[in-house]
Parts: structure tokens; C-alpha cells; sequence
């Protein structure tokens, strides 16, 4: 199956979008994706959606993985990587199928991962972009920011990302918790835009939360000592539909996100164990490096 | 087993009237024959019946035997028979529901594992057909 399509130079890439019911939208985004990102494969997921999804995605060119039933954004998204992981990818990246992740921005965090400088890139609308506009390779450092105060403003511009009350209360939460847990300072951890090489891909098919998928799934590769990294972009505002966070949902959201990350402490660190089950044949995160020596 | 409820049975102080060691007899009886029921008619799994059936055995041991649950409750150091009963019944019933949510959990898991696959298989056919059309638009140049 290691064809032709798929392939930015000699590294075979997928970008995969988890969409359920977003019919709407989907095509759009399909053809930004296409634009920004000219030789990746395009996945779709359709999470059991009621409406056209799945076929707006297959006219528009999409590869399509349709799970029978909505089965949530954690298991949708674990399909995705499961998809990379199995059909030999070297690096994949998703995100949102409602218009709000500009490609432009995705390609930025799959050269991250190309160059190697991390196993794990994220997207972040609340880094601010002038202040670290190429974080250094060992994460970033610029704790000098507390943990609270980071929630700046976005750049002005039209377009750019205005979160409500909730979600900003919501954000903050999870900031603080997650920065607690992982000594490592994360800026937007609900982020839906990432990018990932084949270690993550490995870790992420086989332990990803269907439940609380963003914060676990970052709390859990800090812990296997992966490098993370965000990335400051512009995110847009949603184009259709509504965010599912009322304030009650929220509530629930933070309650059941401080168990996760709290449980999560608890599990065991990185096992030797599990990099023997690792099924890559190439050898996961040694390949960025080998792409960097063929070029 | 036996010598210690024959034992127990001896101690006077158990308040159970005739009636309610049939009704609760009967009861488990009938308990039992509907799990058997339901186990042949394939509405319940044997591996999941094991538990139900320990249970109307316990409940049939204690209407046959009262001086076990005073047993029981002594051991406990419950002075009352009935706090006993109630609290170990409730606590029964607290991890059976426990044992219910792990194997909900286990299934949840399975069935999403089952759902990615079929997605997969989906997708990776599609991509095949695609990387044929190529190849015979190749060869038809």
C-alpha cells in the first residue's frame, strides 16, 4: 500500500479529521487541507453522523473510515492514529472538521515534527505568537509567564479565536492541573489541531482515553517521555453549529477532567515493555532522524 | 459447615417467624428457578449467573437456617440480626453493581476496538481501489 499518494518529499504523511455530523463544513475543509498540505493523505472519520458527512467527504477526495455508531472524539481520533500506525506513516496530524484549524497552521506543526524537534506538536490559539514564535526543541521554556496570566488576548484581526466565559474558566482549570502534572507548561491542552510521528502513534492506538481524549492523551506522553511541544496559531471562529459547552456540561467536563488527570498520575511511567510490543518495523523515534539524513 | 450452622441454630435469641422462613424459602427458590429459566432460555450468559445463584443459596441458607445469621451478626459484632442482614446484603449488592460497571467498561472497550477496525477496514479498501484506478490509468497511458 506504500504508493505513490501521501508522500511530502519522503515522508509519507496523513492528516486525518474526525468529523461527526459536519456535513457542512467537511468539503471545505478538505479543500484548505489539500491546498496547505498538497502531498498528505486526507482521512476522515466519520463518528457514526447522522447526516451526509461520510459521502461530502468521499466526493470531495477523502479517504473516509466510517464507525458504525458515534462512538466519541477520543475514539475517533484513536482511529486515526491507529490508521497511521498500521499503513506505515511516518507522521500524522488532525484536526477540527468545523472550519476553525487552518491547514496553513497544521503544516506549521508537521514541519515541527519532520525536523524531528518533537514527538508531540500542538496547536495553541492562547500562546502568543509574537512572544515564541519558534519554541526551542527541549519545550517550552518561558515560565517567566505564570501559570495563570497566560491567557492573553488574541493578536487583533478579524477572524481570530474568542472563547466564551466557560470555556475560558474551563481552560484555566485545566492549565493549572496539567501544568502540575506534567512540570511542563501547556497553554491550550484542549486543543484539537496536533501533529505526530510514529511514537505517538504507537502509544495513542493503544491507550487513549474515548472519554478525555485531549488532557489524558497529553498528561500520558509527557509521562512516556515524549517531547511535546505547542505551537502558537490562529484558529478561526466556528463557521457552523454550536460549541456543546453550557456551563452545567462544563462543570461536569472540569469534574470528570480532574479525575482523569488525577488517575493518570497514578499509572505507571514509561514501560520498557511497551516498546517491544511497538508493531512499527521501522522503528519509531529514530525514523525523523533517518528522514533528515536521506534529505 | 454443617456443624457450625447446627451450632449456631442452638443459640435462642433469633426473631424469624414460621411465615417469614417460608416466604423468604420460597422466594429464593423461585429466584433460582428463573435464573435457571432465563439461563435456558440463552436470555442470561452461565458465566454471569454463578453470582445470582450464590445468591439465592445465601438467602435459602438463611431462611433454612436462622441461627447462621445470628452467627453472622455476632461475628460482626452487630447486636441486632436484621443491621447485619441489611448491611451485608447492601454491600453485596454495592459490589455486584461494581462488578456491572467493570464489565460495562470491558465491553464499551471491545465494541469501540470493533468499530475502529470495521472504520479501518473501510478506509484502507477504499485507498486500495484508489491506488488501483491509478495504476490502470497509468498502464493506459
Amino acid at each position: 500500500m506504500a504508493g505513490r499518494r501521501g508522500r511530502i518529499g519522503r515522508v509519507r504523511t496523513l492528516v486525518f479529521i474526525p468529523a461527526w455530523n459536519e456535513g457542512a463544513s467537511i468539503a471545505g475543509v478538505i479543500g484548505d487541507v489539500r491546498g496547505s498540505i498538497p502531498g498528505a493523505d486526507i482521512l476522515v472519520i466519520d463518528d457514526g453522523s447522522a447526516d451526509a458527512t461520510a459521502a461530502r467527504a468521499r466526493e470531495a477526495g477523502a479517504l473516509v473510515a466510517s464507525l458504525p455508531f458515534n462512538q466519541g472524539l477520543g475514539a475517533a481520533l484513536q482511529t486515526g492514529y491507529l490508521y497511521a500506525l498500521r499503513e506505515g506513516y511516518d507522521c500524522c496530524a488532525h484536526l477540527d472538521a468545523d472550519g476553525q484549524h487552518p491547514a496553513a497552521e497544521v503544516a506549521r506543526l508537521l514541519e515541527e515534527v519532520v525536523a524531528d524537534r518533537a514527538d508531540l506538536v500542538i496547536g495553541s490559539r492562547y500562546r502568543d505568537p509574537s512572544a515564541a514564535p519558534k519554541p526551542p526543541a527541549d519545550g517550552p521554556k518561558t515560565d517567566d509567564i505564570g501559570l495563570f496570566s497566560a491567557h492573553r488576548p488574541p493578536v487583533e484581526g478579524s477572524g481570530d479565536y474568542r472563547p466564551t466565559l466557560s470555556r475560558r474558566i474551563g481552560t484555566s482549570v485545566f492549565r493549572f492541573f496539567l501544568t502540575l502534572a506534567t512540570r511542563q507548561r501547556f497553554t491550550d491542552t484542549t486543543s484539537g489541531m496536533r501533529a505526530a510521528n510514529r511514537r505517538v502513534m504507537a502509544l495513542f492506538s493503544e491507550h487513549y482515553s474515548p472519554d478525555f481524549a485531549e488532557i489524558e492523551s497529553l498528561q500520558l506522553a509527557v509521562r512516556q517521555g515524549l517531547r511535546v511541544e505547542e505551537v502558537p496559531v490562529r484558529m478561526l471562529e466556528r463557521t457552523g453549529g454550536t460549541s456543546f459547552l453550557t456551563p452545567l456540561r462544563s462543570a461536569f467536563f472540569i469534574f470528570k477532567g480532574m479525575i482523569v488527570l488525577l488517575v493518570g498520575q497514578f499509572r505507571p511511567r514509561r514501560e520498557e515493555a511497551d516498546e517491544r510490543h511497538d508493531p512499527t518495523p521501522r522503528g519509531g523515534g529514530r525514523l525523523g532522524k533517518s528522514v533528515e539524513a536521506e534529505r | 459447615m454443617r456443624a457450625l450452622t447446627l451450632g449456631a441454630a442452638q443459640s435462642p435469641t433469633v426473631h424469624l417467624t414460621p411465615q417469614a422462613r417460608i416466604l423468604a424459602a420460597a422466594i429464593a427458590i423461585a429466584f433460582m428457578a428463573m435464573i435457571l429459566e432465563l439461563i435456558r432460555r440463552d436470555r442470561l450468559q452461565e458465566r454471569y449467573s454463578v453470582v445470582w445463584f450464590v445468591a439465592g443459596l445465601g438467602m435459602l441458607a438463611g431462611a433454612a437456617f436462622p441461627g447462621l445469621l445470628k452467627f453472622v451478626a455476632d461475628a460482626m459484632g452487630v447486636r441486632d440480626t436484621n443491621v447485619a442482614l441489611f448491611s451485608i446484603v447492601l454491600l453485596l449488592l454495592l459490589g455486584l453493581a461494581l462488578n456491572f460497571s467493570v464489565i460495562m467498561s470491558r465491553q464499551a472497550a471491545q465494541i469501540t476496538r470493533l468499530a475502529q477496525e470495521r472504520a479501518l477496514e473501510q478506509a484502507r479498501e477504499q485507498a486500495r481501489l484508489a491506488e488501483k484506478d491509478l495504476e490502470t490509468e497509468k498502464e493506459g497511458l
